[in-house]
Parts: C-alpha cells; structure tokens; sequence
C-alpha cells in the first residue's frame, strides 16, 4: 500500500502541482526550478532554468509533448563545473531515470538535485503537436481524461512506468479527481515533506488500484505491439525494409537522452573509409547505397546504449522519416535489459553492467569444454 | 557446376593465450581452415560490440572471439568486461530477428593448440551449415 | 556549337541507356545516381558497378534523401577516386561538391559529371506518406508544361541555377517532348569521347535558351516572394525567438547539410559548453535560462559559417523535426553574405571562398 500526503485541489490539477511547487519555493527547499514552459510563439514548449518565481506564470509540469528530452536538461546544467544551487527538477517519469541513467555515466550530478516526477498518461508526437498546437492542447486533455488513448505517441501506449516511483518526489494526479498526492521515494524527498510540515502517512488505495488497472491495458498493449513488431520488423530483410527511408541523419541519436558523445563513434574518423574500401562493397554486391552503413550505424547504436534505453521516445519524434526507432529500441533494450537483470533509471546508485562482471555467468554464451 | 561454400570466418583473437593457442596450433602443423581470418587485439575486451557488427554486416559468415579463460587474463578481468559485451551484442542480433549462431565466444588457454584448432574447425563446419550470410550481398545495407 | 546526343526514348529511360552504356563499355568503372530500395518507395543513391543494376535506377526521381555532395565527399575525402565514375546529381548537389572541394573535402578527379535542367524535387515528408509516387505525374506534366511542380521544396520553386555549372554533361529535363525525347547537351570533348561509338544520334545543337529564360525569370520571381513572405528584416530578437523557438537543438541541420563538414562541430564541443557556473550567471542576470541555451547562437552561428556556401538545397528544412523554415532563412540570408562579393557558390572551380581570400583595399563600408 503505497502512502503519501493528500493535498486538495483548489482548481486544475496543474494549478495544484504549481501551487506546491511555489509553497515548496518559498519555504527555501530549492533554490532554482527546472521546468517546462510553453515559448513565446505558442506552438511548443522548452525547459527553462529559473531563478526568478514569477516566471513560473507559463509553465507546465506535464506538457502536451516532450521537446528536449528532460535528461539532456539535467545534462546540460549539471555535467560540467560544480552545482552550488540547489535545484528542484520536475519531469517525465521516462526523463527523470534518463536523468538517473546519466549520473551513472558521469555525464549529470544529481546530488544537488531533486527529482520531482509526475503520473504520466503519455505525450503527444511532436511533429502532430507542433503544426497545430491548438488542436493538440485539446487532444491533450482528451488524453488526461482517458488516461491515454490513440494519439499518444507509440512508445507511451505502451509504457509501464507512468506512475513509477522513482526520483526524490512523485506527484500522483490518478485516482482522486479532487487531490494531488504526494508520494516521497527518498530522504531528499521525505525532508522537502517534512520541512513544509506535509505528513505524507495517508493510504493511497484509489491510486494503487488506478495503476494496476492501467498496467494491466498497458501490458496487453505491449504485447500486441511486440507481436507487431516481430511480424513487421524482424529477420535481415524486414529490417532493411523498416530503415530503407533512413537518411542517416542521426537525429535519432542526437535527441537521445543517453547517448552523451559529444562526438559520436558513428561520425568519427573510425568510420570513415579510403574510397577505395567503398569502390570494392560495391564491387562485391553488384552496387553500394549511400549513404551506407545505415544498419550498421543502428545496431551499432544499440549495442551502445540499449542497457540504459527507457523507451522515451525521443527518437522517434525527431526521426524526419517516421521510422519507428523508438519502438524497434526499446524492444531489443528490454530483451538485453531482462538478459542483464538490469532496470534503467531505478537506482542511482547502481552500476550500468558492462563495468561490472561477475566470475560465473552468461555460461550459455561462452564455449570453454 | 556450383562452387562450394568456403565459410569466411573472421576472428579476433586476444594476444595472449588465443594467439599463443593459435601459434601452438600453427608449429604442429594442426589443420586450420584457411578462410580463417585473424585479427589480433590486446585483450578480448578490446572487442567494442561495434568490431561484432562490422564484421557481421560486412558479410562475414562467422565471427570469433577469443579470450583467454576466465581467471587467466593477462590484464586480470578484460575477459569478463569481454563476456558481457559478447553476450550483449549476441542478443542484439538475435532479438532482430539476424542469425545469432554466426557468432561465438571462446577461451583458449596459450597451450591449448588442439584446442584451439578444433575451435576453428567446429565453429567454421556450423558456420558451413548455415550457409553464406545474406548480408554480405545486401546493396542496401 | 555544342554537341548534343538524341535518344528517341523519354528522359529518365534515355539517361539510363546513356549510364548503362558508360559502364557497360567501361568509358566509367561506376555509375553514382539515385536507385530504389526496398518495396515503399524508398529511393537512395547508389555506387554501381554491376550495369543491370541499372535497371532498378530513378535517376530523376524528384527526392533528394541526402545531399549527394555528401556522399561523393565520402567518397573522395581521403584520396581522389583511382577509377572514374559517372554520376548523375542535381545542380545545386554538384555546387555544393565544388564549394567542399574547395575546402578540401574531396575532389573531382575523374568523375565524369551527368546532370540535368533541373525542375526541383518535393519534400522528404512525400517520401514519408509514400505520396512522390502518387504525384510523378502532375511533376512530369508540370515539366513538360515548362512550368515549377506544386509542392516541391520551397528553395527548389524560386532556384535560379537549376542549369547545371561544370557538368561534362546536361540532360534536357525540361520541355515538351520529354516524355518521347531525350536529348543530352555534351558540354566538354571528355563527354563527347566517352559516347564514342553509341548507336545514337548526336549533332549539332544547344539548349532551348528561350524556354530555359522564361523559366528562369519565373523561378526569380517566385524566390523574389518567397524571401519577402519571410520577413527576416523585420525579425528582430523578438521574431527570431519566434521562429526559432521550438527547436529541439537535434542539429539534425548541421548533419546533413553538405558545406556543414566539421566533424566534431563547434557548437558541440566542450568550448561552447556552459557549465554550471554559467547557468548561475545567467539566471542572476536574466532570472531564468532556456536549457539547453545558446539556440540562436548555433543558428546564427552557423550561419555565419555556412552562409558563404549555400546553395539552397533544402535539406535543412526537410529534416528539421519541428518545421523551422531554415533553408528559406540560410538560402536568403546566405545570398545576401555571397552578394557581398558577387560570389556565386560551386560555379566556378578556380574562385575562392571569399572568407578565404582578401584584397587590400575592399569593403571600406564596413571600415570605421
């Protein structure tokens, strides 16, 4: 039985996290708020860092999309130089175990940092949003009310943590259409409660069961979308089929939260051939497509960051060519995920498994007699 | 008349004791299959999933790694790091549906030349088996 | 008088007999033109070796899914080719190729240059929707009409230079009897040697130059409206915020633009990272920071690197998954940079970069 605060709502649901998020301010439990915040032109959204409480006028705790990947946020800030400030982050829970993910990885410090997640019925595709964003601030609360449905992108329809209890702080809005809930999941999490005097011992029964109910429609949904995928996607020839619109791009890559290289193995030097080298694959195949090594370069992708990928999806909404990367990732990243016994984003303290071993293991794929 | 499959097989070979296996192998005079192709690296950890997947999609019918045994590394644990790494990029190929029999991972100890021959041998007469790797053809790779 | 090669056959089916007879008489050892891979549609450039591969080409298919400047950089950054090849590119794809030759990141040595009058190609998101097949038609009618398609990239509708500079040789794209007719204007001797012996005609002749000015006149005006619809001037922070506000920082612009060929770019780098010390700055001024910052920065700042070099292909806009319109932007703004110095980029081999060269006395207008 999960337990938390009940706070009443006194107008919209996000009018109640801002609120909290304002007392929480104003009470010194951070000194900066990293949020999303619809631009000046309307059609979309950016993460600001603020230090100034009036701005928080237009921002949004759950925006209709996910421009920047919140992890990349917390990157940005973080990676370089020492954090002196403190900060109170709120996100995704598919961003905030990026986040997690990349303090493993040295490439974000989240000790200064509190990370303030929120139930999450999914995003809309950008490229769906951003032309008409009118239209799809009104899907978008079609979306709140049914707790998904069809125009969520792919990956979100599919997703088993939109009330994950990870980060410091988990702000449930499931399950009681009169409060929001508080749920701590760490000590930072717990003293921010108990340091604006919020009791968070209360039951949560009606939250509980909401999200089993939604895992469960979640889990059928991912089934049937594996079974797509392995009917569509799968074997040499379906696979080149699926990227033969691929213009190597990489915008896959660069959206991706987890995939930090400032200069990516796949653009470096160690890729790059003599003509020569090109000249004799096409020799041998009777011709070479151009760009080339496009399977290559996403097999290759995976096998780098596969371990780490939560499904956010960001991928695919800057793919130009609507190649459904994100689906296609997440899936092989389970599959290895379920083959490390490793869970993405759950614990910080946690090592990524290709820097640890142990002596006995994986005895089915070595050969020794 | 159909010219018979030769399995290209490409192997990276750790210096150590896969080498020193494969030198055994060579001053007795053991057969080898000559389609083997070698590459040596320091350790097996120095294999990236990325050299895998080159040689895969390249069109290599068959890739080796050789290590030394665990317990026996020469820089202690790089065989370990090496065995994550294999089985990692092995259940790649194989959650997309690509042919994860054409890779195998395999310790050989420095004195182990019979060993390391039979290796070569078995992997490359499976490899046969499954005839040429359809990547190696693909224009549109 | 040029020399012109005649095909009774329509264009696309004429170049591939002029490519396939290349190889196939090995006046080339390759063929670089668009293909079609796989079963939606998909169309990609490919390196030929193997003449019946030909067969599977669309040499003038109206997608362009990389700049093909890129890939011929790929091919000959390191060395120049050792054995020739033909290619078939569009003119803004073989400027963009002079203008990286001139960076040194590749070279024309022997390549044996194909291009055509160019009638501009449709966006990727065609592509996309599986739709370039739908819409050939109304693209070869508009052709033949000696008229711009709908709805191809808005850089293609107002381009200019769509007769190709430096090709060996020029095929005739554009007219009425295009879809019977193929003739291949032959613009050097080496064009002419390498169709030594073909079972067609070839006399004298040259291109249809009022038809090719009518258009062109046209494609001005058309540019002349599509840079005022865009009123840049009048940007302002405020309007350049604006526009460019949703970006996502993909920088998916920088990658497949052909002139963008740093490998590690600046804007990536760790010199232009903030750091957190940075981000505190900035709040105290400001009160609050975009993350990740410095948007306009990279845009501008890219453009102040590209710029001189553009060509208005119109990739940038193409791949950009929010719709800014940036190739409208580099493309005007970029013209502007270039008519500084009269500069026309990828025309001619022998002119320099500007930013590369300098008189002693120039520019006194921007002296104080």
């Amino acid at each position: 039985m999960t337990k938390g605060a009940v706070i009443p709502k006194k107008g919209t649901t996000e009018k109640a996290i801002l609120d909290f998020i304002k007392e929480a301010w104003e009470k010194n439990c951070f000194d900066s708020l990293l949020i999303p915040v619809e631009i000046p032109s309307g059609d979309s959204y950016t993460y600001l860092l603020i230090q100034d409480p009036s701005l928080i006028e237009n921002a949004s705790p759950l925006p209709p999309i996910t421009s920047v990947q919140g992890a990349r946020a917390i990157s940005s800030i973080t990676r370089k130089g020492k954090v002196t400030k403190r900060i109170a982050a709120i996100m995704r829970p598919c961003e905030i175990k990026a986040g997690m993910e990349l303090h493993k990885l040295e490439q974000a410090d989240l000790e200064n940092v509190v990370l303030i997640s929120v139930d999450c019925p999914g995003a809309l595709p950008l490229s769906d949003y951003v032309p008409d964003s009118k239209t799809g601030k009104e899907k978008f609360l079609k979306v709140l009310k049914e707790w998904g449905g069809e125009s969520v992108r792919p990956v979100c329809k599919t997703c088993l943590h939109f009330g994950a209890e990870l980060g410091d702080l988990h702000i449930a809005i499931l399950g009681d259409e009169n409060s929001i809930y508080l749920i701590p999941n760490s000590d930072k999490g717990k003293e921010m409660l108990r340091s604006l005097g919020i009791s968070a011992e209360e039951n949560l029964p009606g939250w509980d069961t909401k999200i089993s109910e939604i895992k469960k429609k979640k889990e059928e949904n991912k089934k049937k979308s594996e079974e797509q995928l392995e009917s569509e996607v799968l074997g040499l020839d379906r696979l080149l089929e699926t990227f033969s619109k691929c213009i190597g791009c990489h915008n896959c890559m660069r959206a991706c939260p987890i995939c930090y290289c400032a200069s990516c193995y796949f653009d470096s030097d160690n890729t790059e051939h003599d003509g020569t080298d090109y000249v004799d694959r096409a020799e041998n195949k009777g011709a070479l497509k151009f760009p080339c090594d496009t399977l290559f370069f996403h097999l290759g992708r995976m096998s780098h960051m596969s371990l780490s990928c939560l499904g956010c999806g960001s991928c695919e909404d800057a793919c130009p060519m609507s190649i459904p990367v994100a689906q296609l990732f997440s899936f092989v990243g389970q599959k290895n995920q379920e083959l490390f016994g490793y869970f993405p984003g759950m614990d910080k303290e946690e090592k990524v498994p290709l820097v640890v071993y142990k002596e006995k293991e994986f005895e089915e794929f070595e050969d020794s007699h | 008349m159909k010219e018979e499959f030769v399995p290209k097989i490409i192997g990276f070979v750790c210096s150590w004791c896969s080498s020193a296996g494969a030198d055994v192998a060579g001053s007795a005079q053991l057969n080898v299959p000559s389609s083997f192709v070698p590459i040596s690296v320091m350790c097996s950890s120095r294999v990236d999933p990325t050299l895998i997947l080159a040689a895969f999609l390249r069109g290599a019918d068959g890739v080796l790694v050789a290590g030394c045994r665990p317990r026996d590394c020469h820089y202690e644990n790089g065989n370990y790091y090496a065995r994550r790494r294999f089985a990692l990029v092995k259940n790649i190929i194989k959650s997309l549906g690509l042919e994860p029999e054409r890779l195998r991972l395999s310790w050989i100890h420095g004195s182990e030349g019979q060993r390391f021959a039979d290796v070569v041998t078995q992997f490359a007469e499976h490899v046969k088996g499954l005839g040429p790797n359809p990547a190696r053809k693909r224009i549109d790779l | 008088m040029a020399k012109v090669l005649k095909i009774n056959k329509g264009v696309e089916e004429g170049v591939k007999e002029v490519l396939k007879f290349l190889l196939e008489n090995e006046r080339v050892k390759g063929v670089f033109t668009l293909r079609k891979t796989g079963k939606n549609g998909a169309v990609t450039y490919a390196l030929i070796k193997d003449p019946s591969e030909i067969d599977n080409c669309v040499p003038l298919y109206p997608l362009m899914p990389i700049n093909a400047a890129k890939s011929l950089s790929t091919l000959t950054l390191r060395e120049p080719l050792s054995e020739s090849l033909a290619l078939f590119v569009r003119p803004c794809e073989l400027r963009a190729f002079v203008e990286l030759v001139k960076l040194q990141q590749g070279s024309l040595e022997n390549m044996l240059i194909l291009s055509s009058t160019c009638g501009g190609v449709y966006p990727l998101k065609m592509a996309v929707t599986n739709n370039t097949d739908r819409n050939l038609e109304k693209y070869w009618t508009s052709l033949r009409a000696i008229e711009t398609p709908s709805d191809i990239r808005p850089t293609c509708k107002g381009c200019e230079h769509f007769l190709p500079y430096n090709s060996d040789m020029t095929l005739v794209s554009i007219g009425k009897d295009i879809d019977k007719s193929c003739h291949v204007v032959l613009n050097t001797k080496k064009a002419e040697e390498s169709l030594r012996g073909i079972e067609e005609e070839i006399s004298d002749g040259e291109l249809a130059a009022e038809d090719m000015e009518s258009l062109r006149k046209r494609r001005i005006s058309e540019r002349e409206k599509l840079f005022s619809d865009l009123k840049t001037e009048d940007f302002g922070l405020d309007g350049l915020i604006d526009l460019h506000g949703k970006c996502i920082g993909c920088h998916g612009c920088s990658s497949v633009c052909p002139i963008c060929y740093c490998r590690l770019c600046f804007f990536d780098s760790e010199v232009n990272e903030p750091g957190f010390s940075s981000y505190e700055g900035e709040m105290r001024k400001r009160g609050g920071i975009r993350v990740p910052p410095k948007t306009i920065f990279y845009h501008l700042g890219r453009l102040s690197h590209v710029g001189i070099s553009c060509v208005g292909c119109g990739s940038c806009s193409d791949v950009c998954p929010v719709n800014i319109p940036l190739s409208t932007i580099f493309l005007k703004i970029g013209n502007a940079i270039q008519g500084t110095y009269g500069y026309l980029p990828g025309k001619d081999l022998d002119e320099k970069i500007p930013l590369q060269t300098f008189e002693e006395e120039e520019l006194a207008k921007f002296e104080q």
